[in-house]
């Protein structure tokens, strides 16, 4: 087939969403001239319709990802499809990585470390959360850093009902940190707590690559191409370098986009599917996979929600989608018990709307009929949430791989997922949805029940470390045998933790832009 | 598959409490047409059939139009699909819901001897039961139990999840940009 040639850029980046983006501004920003390649379409604010049912066509569109395990089933709902991909629709909660985070191997003998420790990425973290927009306030809980530029989100109802739960288990209940404005911040305004969060959020009080790092990319002259599927990264005869990327663009059409630095930044899946299907006869295996671990050690987090009919009126459908309050109380504890293994947080007081995945009517699947409307109208003014997020050892059997036998839409072998959660992280998932069904019964509700263990976020699968036999990249993304090719985003986590991941890899890309600059000169010819 | 699957079952008891009478069942069966809209992927008979099936689940399903809503759906670009399946497996989305009528078809003639818009009121809450308890005797693919989940959510989708249904919850609707239309 015949390819179609563009003309080389210094870099090109896989993936226009929170991480691509943020690369892509910084990069810019640097007098880089960077190429963005985006497998969905334009989108524009006038995209984020409140509403969720409207707001399913920001949610991935790609090809399908077959899963298997006990942890799995969630890929299509969490990436995006389009500019700015999931950071269109993410939930904003904002939390660092604990320094025994990075240590687990070191410390517990199970899982593995990071190649890097919480101090390495600490200034990285104050710099994202400035870049952002972070609200939260003090909490003796998390990992030490600057001041928040916001104050928190204030206290919703819901989590007024909730908060007397866990002051009855002794635990603390503090506000959350949202990478969402309770005031106005850096030209965008604050946030009206109206509860549409994943839907999309056109006045930009949620960062969102739209209303953030766009504006500064395209400022800074960093081209955005849409429909661009990207297929696989071509190598230099001698195979040390990354020459190019092939990508398929609208008509099904092979474009060669050669470029100095190429940076994979297209979600966990597709990051390990991408250097996997990059085979060639120096790197059968796929790129990058010289130590046998490209698409090993997938993790998840385990999550429990907890639902409960509370006495007073809750407002359920204003405030946050992602959490109006948090608990971190024994986060750092990773034994609580015999044979059970892990970290936890509680994630309090989502808004909730009637339809959709985390909607109330999904809340109580076996409801219909008159049942199913009698027990709606009570929850659309006394329902109330929380959600525990566990943390998911590291196993090399968990893991991202190809499947030759299913063919996606692009004639491409499919990503096949396989992730099932450890005994001792299901143990600790097990004590969670315990405690929370504790709390909601000492909050006083009327009813309380805990959903099905799902799981949340993607990681793993292109793993950071010093050791080129057991690692992917190293602590900059940069792959190990590839030098000019780099991985970013969460798919470079060796451990999850047990928070959501966005403010980790964030401050990932702002430390591996850093790492690029200063190497700007090794990089480029 | 199986792991969609197992999630989705795992969503839903088996033990589930059976003593739920339902409003406008008996509106909805002797309803003749389904829409006056023809559709582009179903055939009339499985309109009415996935019409009264969600109508069993969600209340007001029918008169919200929930089989036009599935099928101008699923005769539109994947990519811009309303449908909350896309979530959860979109290799075959229109094939899915045309097995599950079918199955919804083959369990009711096999244990009524009758289409599923022709039995009782009761018999369809057993049939609902059974769905949601993965208890069927013929129906086997797509898994019953996640046909409901999706069939259901449909029927919230179209009856709850639209500014006039806020509305009927009381439910403030807040739009920063408001749809311009349910769906």
């Amino acid at each position: 087939m015949t390819k179609i040639s563009h003309d080389k850029v210094e870099v090109v980046i896989i993936g226009s969403g929170i991480v691509g983006s943020t690369m892509a501004a910084e990069l810019g920003e640097a007098g880089f001239n960077v190429l963005v390649l985006e497998a969905g379409p334009e989108r524009r604010l006038s995209d984020m319709i409140s509403s969720q049912i409207w707001s399913r066509r920001l949610r991935w569109a790609g090809p399908e990802v077959r899963e298997t395990g006990d942890l799995v089933g969630a890929a299509n709902f969490a990436m995006g499809w389009g500019t700015g991909g999931a950071g269109l629709h993410w939930y904003a909660n904002w939390f660092r990585l604990h320094p025994d985070d990075f240590h687990v191997r070191s410390l517990y003998g199970r899982s593995l470390d990071w190649p890097i420790g919480y101090d390495d990425l600490r200034p990285w973290y104050d710099h994202a959360q400035f870049y952002f927009g972070v609200s939260g306030d003090d909490d003796s809980n998390a990992p030490p850093g600057e001041a928040y530029p916001m104050p928190a989100i204030s206290l919703s109802k819901q989590s007024q009902a909730i908060k007397a739960g866990f002051d009855a288990e002794g635990l603390t209940l503090t506000t959350n940190t949202l990478a969402v404005n309770s005031a106005p911040y850096d030209g965008r305004a604050a946030c009206l707590l109206d509860g549409w969060c994943d839907a999309g959020c056109p006045i930009g009080a949620l960062a969102n690559p739209l209303v953030l790092q766009w504006p500064r990319a395209r400022k800074a002259g960093v081209e955005l191409r849409h429909n661009a599927y990207a297929a696989r990264i071509e190598t230099d005869p001698s195979g040390s370098k990354a020459a190019a990327v092939v990508y398929l663009d609208e008509q099904g059409r092979e474009n060669l986009q050669p470029a100095d630095i190429v940076i994979s930044a297209c979600h966990t899946i597709w990051n390990a599917r991408l250097l996997l299907l990059s085979v060639s006869d120096k790197y059968p295996d796929g790129l990058g996979n010289g130590s046998k671990t490209l698409g090993r050690y997938f993790t998840s987090h385990a999550l429990t929600t907890i639902h409960g009919l509370f006495m007073q009126e809750t407002e359920p459908h204003l405030g946050v989608a992602g959490a109006n309050t948090l608990c971190l109380d024994g986060y750092d504890d990773k034994q609580p018990a015999k044979d059970a293994f892990g970290s936890r947080a509680w994630l309090v007081g989502q808004a909730a709307k009637p339809n959709d995945l985390l909607g109330t009517a999904l809340a109580r699947p076996e409801k219909y009929g008159e049942a199913l409307d009698a027990y709606l109208h009570q929850a659309s003014l006394h329902y109330g949430n929380m959600t525990v997020l566990c943390e998911e050892d590291s196993m090399p059997e968990n893991r991202i791989t190809l499947d030759p036998s299913k063919l996606d839409r692009y004639g491409l072998p499919m990503a096949y997922v396989s992730n099932s959660l450890p005994q001792a992280n299901a143990a600790r998932s097990e004590l969670a949805k315990a405690e929370g069904l504790r709390i909601f019964k000492a909050a006083g509700t009327s009813d309380a029940w805990a959903g099905p263990r799902n799981p949340m976020h993607m990681m793993g699968g292109t793993i950071m470390g010093n050791d080129p036999s057991a690692s992917v990249v190293n602590s900059y993304g940069q792959v190990h045998e590839v030098d000019n090719l780099f991985v970013a985003g969460a798919s470079l986590f060796p451990t999850p933790g047990a928070i959501n991941p966005t403010a980790t890899l964030a401050a990932l890309v702002f430390r591996t832009a850093e790492y690029i600059r200063t190497h700007r000169s090794e990089l480029l010819p | 598959m199986k792991g969609r699957r197992r999630f989705l079952t795992r969503v839903i008891p088996t033990t589930f409490w059976a003593s739920i009478t339902m409003r406008s069942l008996s509106q909805n069966a002797e309803a003749k047409t389904v829409e006056n809209t023809s559709h582009k992927i179903f055939t009339t008979t499985e309109a009415k059939t996935l019409t009264a099936w969600c109508a069993a689940i969600v209340s007001g399903a029918e008169e919200a139009g929930v089989a036009q809503f599935v099928d101008q759906n699923l005769a539109g670009d994947q990519a811009a699909s309303l449908l909350l399946l896309r979530y959860l497996d979109a290799s075959d989305m229109a094939g899915f819901y045309r097995k599950g009528i079918s199955g919804i078809e083959k369990e009711c003639l096999h244990r009524f001897g009758l289409p599923f818009v022709q039995v009782t009121d009761d018999q369809r809450v057993e049939m609902i039961q059974a769905a949601i308890a993965s208890d069927m005797q013929v129906w086997t693919d797509p898994d019953p139990n996640f046909f409901y989940f999706i069939s259901r959510s449909d029927a919230v989708d179209v009856v709850y999840g639209t500014q006039e249904g806020f509305a009927e919850l009381n439910i403030p609707y807040l739009a920063h940009i408001p749809p311009p239309r349910p769906w």
